[in-house]
């Protein structure tokens, strides 16, 4: 400890090597890992699931598990090695010097004990605090955490507060001793996007208030531009490429990088005349890795027997900039990136869908011994209007709580709606039930599912999945028929025909959700709701999911509804875009329309929420108060007056008073809100992208 | 004849046991050298709880399938001389090919003990493995509704449930094996209504019951395929349904004399309602995963969802449950033995046997010991295989 000055790394993992031993063989986790992070500096650390960013994240903690081992390097935490410290001095260390912040905040906390016992025991612990002083500076933290009225979360417990406030307790937590170092894993990820605009803004600030250098660990690009100073990407369990954000950013060295961003979807990119370039082959598995560079086979500057020879060391490209490639002096990085296929943008269709006034009512039964007691209603769905035409894609936006699901399940006739009309093609079916539904009702509408590792049944073989679609779609007259036919189904879906015989767990993520596609479209569906198709799959695979679902869309002129929170995707690939808050629709329009002022305020915000992984963009910044409101409890009103900024621009306490009528600002654009035309009239863009 | 020393009776028993080594070693050793493709089963043998749990049930399960080449009396005769003999007694004036001993005693019957064990062994495994096998079919048909359906089904199935098990298990018992519950009822057709005939009557039809709507809700769209499966399994079904619960075979292959349905019925009654409720809270919680959310998007009947969709995926707790509830009843088959319920006297099923040699503990323990020692290893060789079971069905 004596040795170490605030001039030298806080944290210093040199040649860092992970191993976990499984009864069958050695897996190594991490290889040859290196970085350093300086005291007030943030350290973003970038992969993808399974780059072993989370294992490094816990050696730093030394919280390997029974499996896990340290076979090789060392980590020095101000001049001290952690891998050969004792358990009782890492005692000492962990949270008290070192602090972590998982990735689900309820997971973290204790639902026996009361927020401010949990905040206190901290202090109490490590410094020896008495009970009285250490409440006291637990709700002076819970208020540098900007969480509403402390006494009263003190005195919480978890279960009572929002995930929101679950997440800034467990990072008030981490602050109570004042940590030199602190480690965020994923830490928004469980969060809504305004949610997570408001921590993130927050881990920043505090950041810079307290002096803490952070390991922050995300997937999300975006993210770490917004809150890192440095930033390692990591590709199967090594670190690739490491250094300043911006220089990564805009100068990359690698191609992995290089690749990554050319996989996400930026401001200005179209699915016609732009279209993403997905990373091809599959993320090996850790005992699958190839020799030489593991980037090698889905690399497109590979080099056979020089890329695939020995391990590649990393190599200096720049002050404090690190590339582990061979040839990242060949390469020409400014290369436009290779021609590409564009589509023409199709045109649209008859109307397929057609919805009106649609109202979707629950009655929940409030409590009570014998489930009586008052009835609430919740109205998860108010006056939903809309129309959707044939090869259209129409975007559902919103966050949890918004009625997007609810939407989805009385469309698919798993609920039945309360009032108002659906409209698929000239028949009504807002009251069919689809028991009642016939077989073509049915196969015409159908549902491709959010969590890839539920969507498939995970003891029935891919093949026999999508049989018994056909079969239920009554498709194909005998069994060597539809055999047949799957096997076509797969090559639709661009999966080997082995694939058939293959269980769900042998498949990754992109693999499983491609099944669910091609299951989807069995009985040739017309219209297709995606309920966040990709938002679980890897940046990599979900461009080429995307590109899947697009040309599967092109071809069968089909009509999607994709549901998503993320508004790079909604840009990326949709026509026309719906904005929903809780149970509203609060803006539709073409998406140029809704993309451009004037907003909704809630569009506004929504906007400037989602973090984009580009140096050039310039956002306004806007970061909403409060949570979400609950459904069963919404406030009087306009929906989103209790979060809204735009509120004291309404005369006579308006908005609180009365829901919105819904205004036509141009053709089909439409907007609830009691905003007058004038104020409208002087919004500005929320994105722009500065000159280059 | 001599009598033999202790060490001469473990040689001489682990001998008769040959065949039963034989077929564990087979057994192992094609396991294990398979162990990697027998999925769940190929697992066990890395688990060395689950191997010894394994091995421990094996030697049970081959001894009641070997137990005619094991024993060494005939388990009901009673030879002179021999009453409450020790263990490694010799015969008094064997006749031409008797085995020379009494290798664990004799009895206070002057019979085999060791015969008797051997012999218990295939009258406990003859009706404990197939008795839980029916309390998980009616269990399964019960609780695969209650958990999906949810509402008023779920409320009465789940008080019926509390019902049955809020009531003592032995008092229970005792109500349905007493000779005036049994007799009392009105006969109609030869057959009599009485309680446990009526509870026979209702719990045997929930297999014909499950697996005609299995076969139904998966292959409704194939009406040829459909009317096989269900064909068969109704020809099937009812053939040996007459025959159990109503005695009426016309081939008399299926038949259970009354004691022994008694039996039967009371443990499947006693041990569905447990079952019941496992299996609805399995199926709670799969209920929300999306791949059923695809199979009603699709359309698909609640059945087909939950007996293909849901009930594979709740395979894993409910084998151990099923390994687990065996040994439950092993011992509530015991217990009624003991109590002298459903079984014929001379049975040598080791709850009697530990009951009559109860008497004599202070003088003679061994006849009661050795079958209380067989008890005991099996139910524990079916705990140890249900842990190394829950054990491996959890890691990867």
């Amino acid at each position: 400890m004596a040795d170490w000055t605030p001039d030298q790394p806080i944290l210093e993992i040199d040649n860092l090597s992970i191993s976990f031993f499984t009864r069958l063989r050695e897996i190594p986790a991490v290889m040859d890992f290196s970085c350093s992070v300086m005291a007030g500096e943030a350290m973003g650390l970038v992969g993808e699931s399974g780059c072993g960013k989370s294992t490094v994240a816990l050696a730093v903690m030394r919280y390997l598990g029974k499996t896990g081992r340290i076979t090789e390097g060392s980590i020095r935490f101000k001049g001290r090695d952690l891998t050969t410290m004792s358990e009782a001095e890492l005692a000492r260390i962990r949270g008290s010097e070192i602090a972590m912040i998982y990735q689900e905040p309820m997971a973290s906390l204790n639902p026996a004990m009361t927020i401010g016992a949990q905040l206190a025991e901290v202090p109490m612990i490590h410094e020896g605090m008495s009970k009285a002083d250490a409440l006291k500076l637990a709700r002076q933290i819970v208020a540098d955490v900007r969480l509403p009225d402390p006494d009263r979360m003190l005195a919480s417990y978890p279960h009572q507060l929002s995930g929101g406030q679950q997440q800034r307790i467990v990072i008030a937590m981490a602050l109570m001793s004042k940590p030199a170092l602190l480690i965020l894993d994923e830490p928004t990820t469980a969060l809504d996007v305004t949610v997570e605009a408001g921590i993130v803004d927050l881990v920043k600030d505090l950041g810079e208030k307290y002096g803490t250098s952070m390991l922050f660990i995300s997937h999300n690009l975006g993210l770490v531009l917004e809150v890192c100073d440095r930033i390692t990407v990591m590709y199967s369990g090594e670190a690739v490429e490491t250094g300043a954000v911006a220089e990564v950013f805009n100068t990359m060295r690698h191609p992995y990088t290089q690749a990554l961003f050319r996989s996400i979807p930026l401001p200005g990119a179209d699915k016609n005349s732009r279209p993403l370039v997905a990373i091809p082959g599959n993320f090996p598995l850790p005992h699958e890795r190839p020799q030489g560079c593991n980037f090698g086979p889905r690399c497109d500057y590979f080099q056979d027997g020089r890329c695939n020879g020995a391990d590649v060391p990393m190599a200096d490209v720049g002050p404090r900039h690190e590339s582990r490639c061979l040839r990242w002096s060949e390469i020409d990085w400014d290369a436009p990136i290779a021609a590409r296929k564009t589509h023409e943008k199709t045109p649209v269709g008859e109307v397929v869908l057609r919805m009106e006034d649609l109202r979707k009512y629950y009655e929940v039964a409030g409590g009570g011994v014998f489930g009586g007691g008052m009835k609430k209603v919740v109205k998860a769905n108010e006056t939903l209007s809309f129309e959707a035409r044939e090869g259209e894609t129409l975007a559902i936006v919103g966050e949890s709580g918004c009625g997007k699901s609810t939407f989805a399940k009385v469309l698919m006739g798993l609920e039945t709606a309360t009032s108002g009309k659906i409209m698929l093609y000239d028949r009504d079916i807002q009251n069919t039930p689809i028991e009642k539904r016939n077989v073509d009702t049915v196969s015409g509408v159908q549902m491709v599912f959010q969590n890839p590792f539920d969507t498939l049944n995970p003891s029935m073989s891919v093949g026999r999945q999508i049989i018994r679609a056909l079969e239920i779609f009554g498709q194909g007259a005998s069994d060597e028929d539809r055999k047949q036919r799957m096997l076509e189904l797969l090559d639709l879906v661009k999966l080997p025909r082995a694939f058939a015989d293959r269980m769900p767990r042998q498949l990754s993520g992109g693999q499983k959700q491609r099944v669910g596609i091609a299951r989807a479209f069995a009985g040739g569906a017309k219209v297709v709701v995606a309920d966040e198709p990709v938002s679980a799959l890897d940046v990599s695979v979900q461009a080429a999911v995307t590109d899947l679902l697009m040309d599967i869309q092109r071809e069968n002129r089909t009509t999607l509804l994709f549901i998503s929170h993320d508004l790079s995707i909604v840009r990326y690939l949709s026509d026309r875009v719906m904005v929903m808050y809780l149970g509203h629709v609060v803006e539709m329009g073409s998406t140029d329309q809704v993309f451009q002022p004037p907003y909704h305020p809630y569009t506004e915000a929504l906007l400037s929420a989602v973090p984009i992984a580009d140096t050039h963009v310039k956002k306004n910044r806007i970061v909403l108060e409060g949570d979400i409101p609950s459904a069963m409890n919404p406030p009087p009103g306009c929906p989103f007056q209790t979060r809204c900024r735009w509120k004291s621009q309404v005369p006579g306490g308006l908005c609180e008073r009365e829901v919105p009528p819904i205004r036509d600002l141009a053709s089909g654009h439409q907007i609830k809100c009691h905003l007058p035309a004038e104020v409208f009239a002087t919004m500005e863009p929320v994105i722009q992208i500065a000159a280059e | 004849m001599e009598n033999l020393t202790a060490l001469q009776i473990t040689t001489a028993i682990i001998g008769q046991f040959w065949p039963v080594w034989l077929a564990l070693a087979v057994t192992f050793a094609l396991s294990i050298r398979f162990k990697r493709r027998l999925g769940l089963y190929g697992k066990l043998f890395d688990s060395p709880v689950g191997m010894t749990g394994f091995a421990i049930v094996m030697f049970w399960v081959f001894t009641a399938i070997f137990a005619s080449l094991i024993i060494t009396h005939d388990p009901l005769t009673q030879l002179s001389g021999m009453k409450n003999a020790w263990p490694g007694a010799a015969v008094k004036n064997p006749g031409e090919g008797i085995y020379q001993h009494y290798l664990l005693g004799g009895d206070n019957l002057a019979r085999d003990v060791f015969s008797r064990m051997v012999m218990g062994a295939q009258s406990v495994l003859s009706i404990a493995p197939a008795a839980t096998a029916f309390a998980f079919m009616v269990g399964i048909t019960l609780g695969l509704p209650a958990g999906y359906f949810g509402g008023r089904l779920d409320t009465s199935l789940s008080f019926a449930a509390n019902l049955v098990l809020a009531f003592p298990v032995i008092l229970l018992f005792y109500l349905l094996v007493t000779p005036e519950i049994q007799a009392a009822g009105p006969a109609i057709l030869g057959w009599r209504a009485s309680i446990p005939n009526v509870l026979a009557a209702v719990l045997f039809a929930f297999p014909i019951v499950f697996f005609t709507i299995l076969w139904n809700s998966r292959f409704f769209t194939n009406p040829r395929q459909r009317n096989i499966y269900v064909g068969i399994t109704l020809a099937l079904g009812l053939w040996v349904y007459i025959g159990l619960a109503f005695n009426a075979d016309p081939t008399g292959i299926w038949a259970m004399e009354p004691n022994l349905l008694n039996v039967f019925v009371s443990v499947v009654f006693v041990n569905a309602p447990t079952v019941f409720r496992i299996v609805r809270g399995i199926v709670m919680d799969i209920k929300s995963r999306d791949y059923v959310a695809a199979g009603q998007t699709r359309g698909e009947g609640p059945w087909y969802i939950m007996l293909w969709e849901i009930l594979p995926n709740a395979r894993g707790p409910l084998i151990v449950d099923f390994c687990l509830r065996i040994g439950y009843t092993t011992i509530l088959l015991g217990t009624l033995g003991f109590f002298g319920l459903g079984v014929s006297p001379e049975s040598p099923d080791w709850g009697s046997t530990i009951n009559s040699g109860r008497k004599l503990l202070s003088q003679f323990p061994h006849p009661a010991l050795v079958p209380a020692l067989a008890l005991m290893s099996l139910v524990l060789g079916l705990n140890l295989l249900a842990d190394g079971l829950r054990e491996e069905s959890l890691k990867d």
